[in-house]
């Protein structure tokens, strides 16, 4: 009996000692919060932190398919510029002019693209609400102001793919892409028209131009959104418009054409109104940009090498130093060599800069749009393209015509995602006769836009499919 | 050793003395318990080749010596001895065998004897572990327990199988069941740093086979209630191997070796017919003609070998009534059947139980292993030398003139053979699962009472360590990743065990859990090496990843179950309840009560069924229970929360967007109706399980797709919606279709059959609709951008939806697809999708017999699966005209001339370039039948081992995966395909996936 009571005694003292130990460890314990990453209200709850969403946005536009590369090579590879003998099959249909609405690829266009939009949706809706007195309101009118230009360039570069362009068919009233301009959940619009995308990015860069600061070429600037402006004049073919706001950035002595073709890589180099600044650690972020797409195996996927045509374009004037200071020959992804770009050849890190607006166009524009306007605003079309030309150790001409400023402008920005845009708003073809597909590159054809991803209009059918898919 | 001698020479001693005794006849009649004589018993002298069967009317004689052994045996009977005496008459009754009734099985927190069963449970273990070669603990379920579906993801080494226990019960949520080893719930959401799929290293390959005494998957909700939010998926308990009690002292040693070789390939291009080919297309399509590189290389016999590979297994068990022990240890070098592949590993485990007083009993279990995995990343990757070598162009040679090794013309500058030799990618990861116990027992307090402390951590230590050279990404490149999984699990149990009266015995548990799981995640990156042999990222110049993450999850539980039963089990009751709270879920819901009751019938044991001699058991079981499913995406920790992730801007900081909120978001729940039959006839030679159950999943967690336009460039967010119905039959049938006597030939036969049918039966408004009105969700495809399967409403969570394809026209040589208005089409769009399969099967199942001879056994299980369809992406590539990869010789079938029944559309055609898209063109019948193993032993007699110190030798070959019968629109794939492994991704969808290996191995199992 005693024993019995002894180790009653000890069990009863055990159990209490083990009840108290558990019990414990209380339910509270589950109220866990992620160690990395923020909760939405805290990040719009001060101005430090709303600052980073808006260094987010940057981010956001550095992906691949926004300014680094897969959405300009994806519009060159309708074009005659570039060829593609990579693996994917997504960018194979582009190439063949067989894409599909279920491409993959162009549904990561649009929703990067839309990524960078929504970004500067939230920093736009949520930074005049911030309750923070140390975040002043001209801190706030520049950060906003950064979000819009964002938010305008991405309108502007997916109004171009997404939908015919002015010169094709209804013209202004061709379907475009939603014009989503609030941070709202769930908003159901429509696909706005060209004329209405194209106004909305009018008047956003026209609006921030005194809420920027000047002295960045690796941020929204006033000059930056004047080198849109005048972009954007010349595909609507408002020529003076566009001479103008050209000549302003020319005349901005912040800019000037750099001396060589050295400046690719350099966010300093004073040719660059806007570069996203890529590295190591923060840039292309898929290998499919600029710099895994267009330089040779083993560094790059060797995918991207110049067309036969280009090729041709440039021998036509041997010496010309935009090919020859910037090209290589290396091996393709189909095995045998080709030549490749030179201008984003860090191929391993991927962390050449994307040229996204530089002055040189500026001087093409004002060509153009001086040409085209019969004007001579800043300077002749013939001393502007005598700059250009002189810089890359061709002679002069003595006179020059549209098909010589738009050659011009192709061998100057080659690579660069313009070429497709370039030929569409002068109505030509985008192959040139005896390339492959040249009939349904005309203007106007049905894929020579892309379809409206599947996947986006499987949740929203009240979007609009381009004709032909 | 010297004990040995001793022992030995007694033995011989006695042995002798037998063979001077004089023989004299024994004859007698033997009987059942109801005194009924037995036909057929086998009477047998002990060690000796000397036996006879009972006559019709239970009579028997035979020849004995005196002190001779007399030893009957019968099927359902328990055998016994008896010593000859000086009686010529000998009479026998024989009792009823409870061995298959009184099997224990472990259950969720406990264990139950088998009769007692009343919730849906399959077991393995004994002859179905030891005849089975696996490399994981998944693979030894594979075509063993009926409504268990285990797939191979992949022929590599250490791929993560797919398995899902009746069916698949989500449609974003992992569907893997829950893994508890010795009582510790182990963790499975830590990253394995995948490599080119989603099927990353199996988190389970830590676990030694060898170690594994026994495998109880709980099937139902009733037998998982217990796991709470985790047991939707099932449970799969694995028990380790034990001491003994008896005093004696096992040594056992396997050694074996095995070699593996590919089961099957596709048939590629040559050279010149990949020039001629090429030559062809691109003459009809006008794209640039290509340059013949000269060279003819077989890059898919370069990537592939025999492997061969070495196993060693090592274990001690002993002890007595006051303590026991099992101590082993394994050591294995595995190579796989692609080049790059190897896997060392090495594993320790140490089962310790004490008896300390009578009133406390403490346990520890410990396992410790190391793998070290050689490893190459899976199908969607420029290194994994399975896909590059199927599209590699065969005129590209990887070496130049000198025999160095070269890029040009690799596809993506690959040379996957360079890779492999010179490349650096190891995994090592150590893993540390223990637990210690203090069982209390309180009698003395109150009869029947114990109360259980058991603490469990499972510690997951993985290192990643990659190396490029300078040839293969200029400049070098090196990555070290590690990844540490840090789980602590606190369970005290109290129980209680009472018989009142003579027949009433109630069994009580009520419980408390705690689980804390820490994530933690480093990992680095370093390019620009000025030389080779600098290893590590210490030595480069640029450092584009520096990272360290973590995050933490956690489980509060309490638990209880009542278990009442009536006349040892002739009536049953069982409930079970479990509270979980977790931080996974949203504020709204963070706690949930899932609950089951299940009652039994043993209607064998009631009086009426006592005259009917052909029915040994008969059991009627039904249950009613809820589970849920927690395990909502492996990366996102926080499912719930709306969240931003840094993101940064040329050095500055930033933060972008990353999820959306909802803080209702909770677990999946899993509603079970099941009811069961058991049944044993004829002396218990013929069992008979079967059971039909009714499984419905609501709240259903689907990632809902948002349209990232008008959702701030968002996908989607968690959501509890949705709801599907998983209904099936199980049915397990095992016969002794053979049993002759004198350890003469005897064969048993079992064959396992899980009928499923899966359906969504609800989506929520706002789903997206399809071209036929029917809502659906896209399911994700792994690695690939696209799956080309949804989970639609009416149909299956796993329905193929593509464009049908109809061939190439003999008449126009264009590439036809069938339009949603019912004619052919050479420009299909997605309107024209339709249902065209699914990836589930209707019945999946194991057949399996072993036949014994004397001391031969032979040992087959097939299993097979019927009623899916695979779909083979990887078609998309290898059969593209188009492109410029080599491809399968079904591509030389080119349409020429009207009239050509063609494979491939004419190459003026313009469907030649859309001819690849994803169709029902690489939609196959995936069903298979697959002899999965073979072992054939031989164990050598006692006789020979008399006068060792050996108990035991047993010779073995098995062979594995030796026939796999299949559709010939499978020919050169493996019928088991998964492009993810985690059961939110499309199910049964290929992308190169490496076929499995069959494998011949020869072992050696000695004991002592």
């Amino acid at each position: 009996m005693k024993t019995s009571i002894n180790t009653t005694n000890k069990f009863s003292a055990l159990i209490i000692l083990l009840v108290t130990l558990l019990t414990t460890s209380c339910e509270d314990k589950i109220e866990l919060l992620p160690e990395d990453l923020t909760v939405n209200e805290v990040v719009f709850s001060n101005g430090a932190l709303a600052l980073g969403a808006v260094t987010g946005i940057y981010n956001r536009a550095q992906q691949d398919d926004v300014l680094n590369g897969t959405l300009q090579f994806s519009s060159e590879w309708q074009a005659d510029n570039v060829d593609f003998i990579g693996t994917f099959t997504t960018f194979g249909e582009i190439r063949d002019y067989a894409t599909l609405a279920a491409n993959t690829s162009i549904f990561g266009i649009w929703d990067d693209n839309y990524e960078v939009i929504g970004a500067a949706n939230l920093v736009i809706d949520n930074v005049p609400l911030i309750q923070d007195d140390s975040f002043t309101a001209e801190q706030r009118t520049q950060a906003i102001a950064e979000a819009r230009f964002m938010r305008a360039l991405v309108y502007f570069n997916i109004a171009t793919v997404f939908g015919q362009p002015l010169q094709i068919g209804a013209g202004s009233d061709n379907l475009s892409v939603p014009l989503v301009v609030s941070s709202e959940l769930g908003q159901e619009l429509p696909r706005a028209t060209l004329g209405q995308v194209y106004d909305f990015v009018e008047s956003e860069f026209l609006a921030i131009i005194p809420d920027l600061t000047d002295g960045t070429r690796i941020l929204a600037s006033p000059g930056a959104c004047r080198a849109f402006l005048a972009r954007l004049y010349l595909y609507q073919e408002r020529w003076d418009d566009a001479a103008n706001f050209a000549n302003d950035v020319i005349n901005d002595s912040f800019y000037s054409l750099a001396t060589d073709y050295t400046f690719y890589d350099s966010p300093d180099a004073t040719e660059h109104i806007f570069t996203l600044v890529n590295d190591a650690v923060n840039g292309q972020d898929s290998g499919q940009g600029f710099s895994g797409l267009s330089n040779p195996v083993p560094g790059g996927r060797g995918d991207v090498p110049f067309s036969q045509d280009l090729l041709d374009a440039y021998a036509e004037e041997p010496g010309d130093l935009r090919f020859d200071n910037l090209n290589q020959t290396g091996p393709g992804a189909e095995g045998p060599d080709r030549i490749f770009t030179n201008k984003f050849p860090e191929d391993v890190n991927n962390s050449d800069d994307a040229p996204v607006m530089r002055v040189t166009e500026m001087y093409l524009t004002r060509a153009e749009a001086n040409l085209r306007g019969s004007t001579s605003i800043g300077a002749t079309p013939l001393d502007d393209i005598n700059e250009l030309r002189n810089r890359a150790g061709l002679s002069d001409l003595t006179s020059v015509d549209l098909d010589i400023i738009l050659n011009e402008r192709r061998k100057e920005l080659a690579f660069e995602g313009q070429r497709r845009m370039d030929l569409l708003r002068n109505s030509q073809s985008l192959r040139r006769p005896g390339q492959v597909n040249e009939a349904n590159s005309a203007p106007g054809a049905d894929k020579t836009i892309f379809p409206i991803p599947q996947a986006v209009r499987d949740l929203s059918p009240f979007l609009d499919q381009n004709p032909g898919y | 050793m010297r004990v040995h001698h001793y022992k030995l020479l007694m033995f011989m001693f006695w042995m002798s003395s037998i063979a001077f005794a004089q023989q004299k006849t024994i004859s007698g009649n033997v009987t059942d318990d109801t005194g009924l004589p037995l036909p057929g018993v086998n009477v047998l002298v002990k060690n000796t080749d000397n036996g006879t069967q009972t006559d019709f009317d239970g009579n028997y004689s035979i020849d004995a010596p005196r002190g001779a052994v007399l030893r009957f045996s019968y099927v359902g009977f328990a055998t016994r001895d008896i010593v000859v005496g000086d009686s010529n008459n000998i009479n026998v009754q024989l009792e009823t065998s409870a061995a298959d009734l009184e099997e224990v099985v472990v259950v969720a927190y406990g264990s139950q004897v088998k009769k007692k069963l009343v919730t849906s449970i399959s077991t393995v273990s004994g002859d179905d572990l030891e005849n089975i070669i696996s490399d994981s603990p998944q693979n030894i379920l594979q075509g063993q327990a009926s409504g268990v579906q285990v797939f191979s993801s992949s022929g590599g080494l250490g791929a993560s199988p797919t398995i899902n226990i009746r069916g698949s019960a989500s449609i974003t949520s992992n569907t893997r069941p829950l893994f508890v080893i010795d009582g510790v719930t182990l963790g499975d959401s830590f990253t394995t740093f995948n490599q080119g799929t989603g099927a990353g290293i199996n988190p389970l390959a830590s676990i030694n086979p060898n170690d594994i005494e026994s495998i109880s998957v709980l099937k139902s909700a009733a037998a998982a209630a217990l796991y709470g939010s985790r047991g939707a998926n099932g449970v799969v308990l694995i028990t380790t191997k034990r001491g003994n009690k008896n005093g004696k002292v096992t040594v056992d040693i396997d050694i074996n070796t095995s070699f593996a070789s590919i089961t099957d390939t596709p048939d590629l291009l040559n050279a010149q017919q990949y020039i001629d080919f090429t030559t062809l297309i691109r003459t009809g399509t006008g794209q640039g003609l290509i340059t013949d590189a000269g060279g003819e290389f077989d890059a898919l016999d370069a990537v592939l070998r025999t492997a061969i590979s070495q196993s060693y297994n090592f274990s001690v068990r002993g002890g007595n009534e006051k303590s026991n022990y099992f101590i082993g240890a394994t050591r294995e070098d595995i190579e796989g059947i692609r080049i790059g592949d190897n896997l060392e590993r090495t594993s320790f485990r140490s089962n310790i139980q004490v008896k300390a007083t009578d009133w406390l009993t403490a346990t520890l279990n410990a396992n410790v292993s190391h793998n070290r995995f050689d490893r190459v990343p899976n199908e969607n990757s420029f290194a994994s030398p399975y896909t590059i070598a199927i599209l590699q162009r065969p005129d590209v040679e990887p070496f130049d003139d000198q025999g160095n090794f070269t890029t040009a013309g690799n596809v993506g500058g690959g040379n996957v053979i360079a890779q492999e030799a010179l490349n650096l990618n190891l995994a090592t990861t150590t893993r540390i699962v223990a637990n210690g116990s203090l069982d209390f027992n309180l009698s003395s307090l109150i009869d029947g009472l114990s109360f259980k402390q058991d603490i469990g951590i499972d510690r997951t230590f993985t290192e990643n360590q990659q190396r490029n050279i300078e040839l293969l990404t200029p400049g070098g490149f090196a990555a070290n990743s590690v990844f540490q999984q840090n789980r602590y699990i606190l369970n005290s149990l109290l129980s209680y065990n009472k018989t009142f009266g003579d027949s009433h015995n109630l069994n009580l548990l009520a419980g408390y859990s705690f689980e804390d799981n820490q994530l933690r995640n480093v990992q680095t990156q370093g390019t620009g090496f000025l030389s080779d042999a600098q290893l590590n990222v210490e030595s480069a110049s640029e450092f584009p990843l520096t990272s360290s993450s973590g995050d933490a999850t956690r489980l509060v539980s309490s638990l209880g179950r009542l278990i009442y039963d009536y006349a040892d089990g002739r009536y049953i009751i069982e409930g079970s309840i479990r509270r979980d709270g977790s931080s996974r879920f949203g504020a709204n819901n963070q706690f949930g009560v899932f609950w089951s009751a299940a009652v039994g019938w043993n209607i064998s044991d009631e009086a009426f069924m006592q005259n009917v001699e052909w029915i040994q058991g008969l059991k009627l079981s039904a249950s009613y229970g809820t589970t849920g499913n927690d395990r909502i995406g492996t990366t996102n920790v926080f499912p719930a929360l709306g969240l931003f992730a840094g993101n940064n801007y040329n050095g500055s900081p930033g933060l972008t967007p990353s999820t959306l909120s909802n803080p209702d978001l909770q677990w999946e729940s899993t509603t079970t109706r099941d009811i069961g039959l058991t049944a044993a006839f004829f002396n218990r030679r013929l069992t008979f399980n079967v059971e039909y159950y009714n499984n419905v999943t609501d709240d259903l967690i689907l990632f809902v797709p948002k349209d990232p336009t008008f959702n701030n460039g968002l996908n989607g967010r968690n959501e509890n919606i949705g709801e599907l119905e998983n209904r099936g039959v199980d049915v397990t049938i095992e016969a002794v279709i053979f049993d002759g006597a004198n350890d003469g030939f005897k064969w048993t036969s079992s064959l396992n059959l899980g009928f499923n049918e899966n359906e969504v039966t609800n989506l929520p408004d706002g789903t997206s609709v399809d071209e036929n009105g029917n809502k659906f969700v896209d399911r994700t495809g792994g690695s690939l951008a696209f799956s080309g399967q949804r989970a639609i409403e009416g149909f299956s969570v796993n329905s193929w939806y593509l464009i049908p394809y109809l061939g190439v026209n003999p008449q126009t040589g264009d590439a036809e697809w069938l339009g949603a208005d019912g004619n052919p089409t050479t420009s299909p769009n997605p309107a024209d999708r339709r249902i065209v399969g699914q990836a589930n099967p209707d019945v999946v199942g194991g057949f399996s017999n072993v036949f014994t001879y004397k001391n031969w056994s032979l040992n087959t299980l097939f299993n097979f699966s019927f009623g899916n369809d695979i779909l083979l992406t990887s078609r998309a590539f290898s059969e593209n005209p188009v492109s410029g990869f080599n491809k399968t010789t079904r591509v030389l079938n080119v349409w020429q001339q009207p009239g050509d029944q063609a494979f491939i559309p004419s190459p003026n055609s313009p469907t030649i370039s859309t001819f690849s898209q994803n169709s029902t063109a690489q939609l196959e019948d995936g069903s298979f039948v697959r002899l999965k193993n073979v072992t054939l032993a031989y164990t050598f007699s006692d006789k020979y081992l008399e006068k060792t110190f050996i108990n035991k030798i047993r010779l073995y070959a098995t062979a594995t995966n030796l026939l796999t019968f299949k559709s010939d629109g499978l020919d050169g794939y493996d019928p088991e395909v998964s492009n993810g492994s985690d059961g939110f991704d499309a199910a049964g969808q290929d992308f190169f996936t490496l076929p499995q290996a069959s494998t011949y191995t020869f072992g050696l199992n000695v004991s002592f």
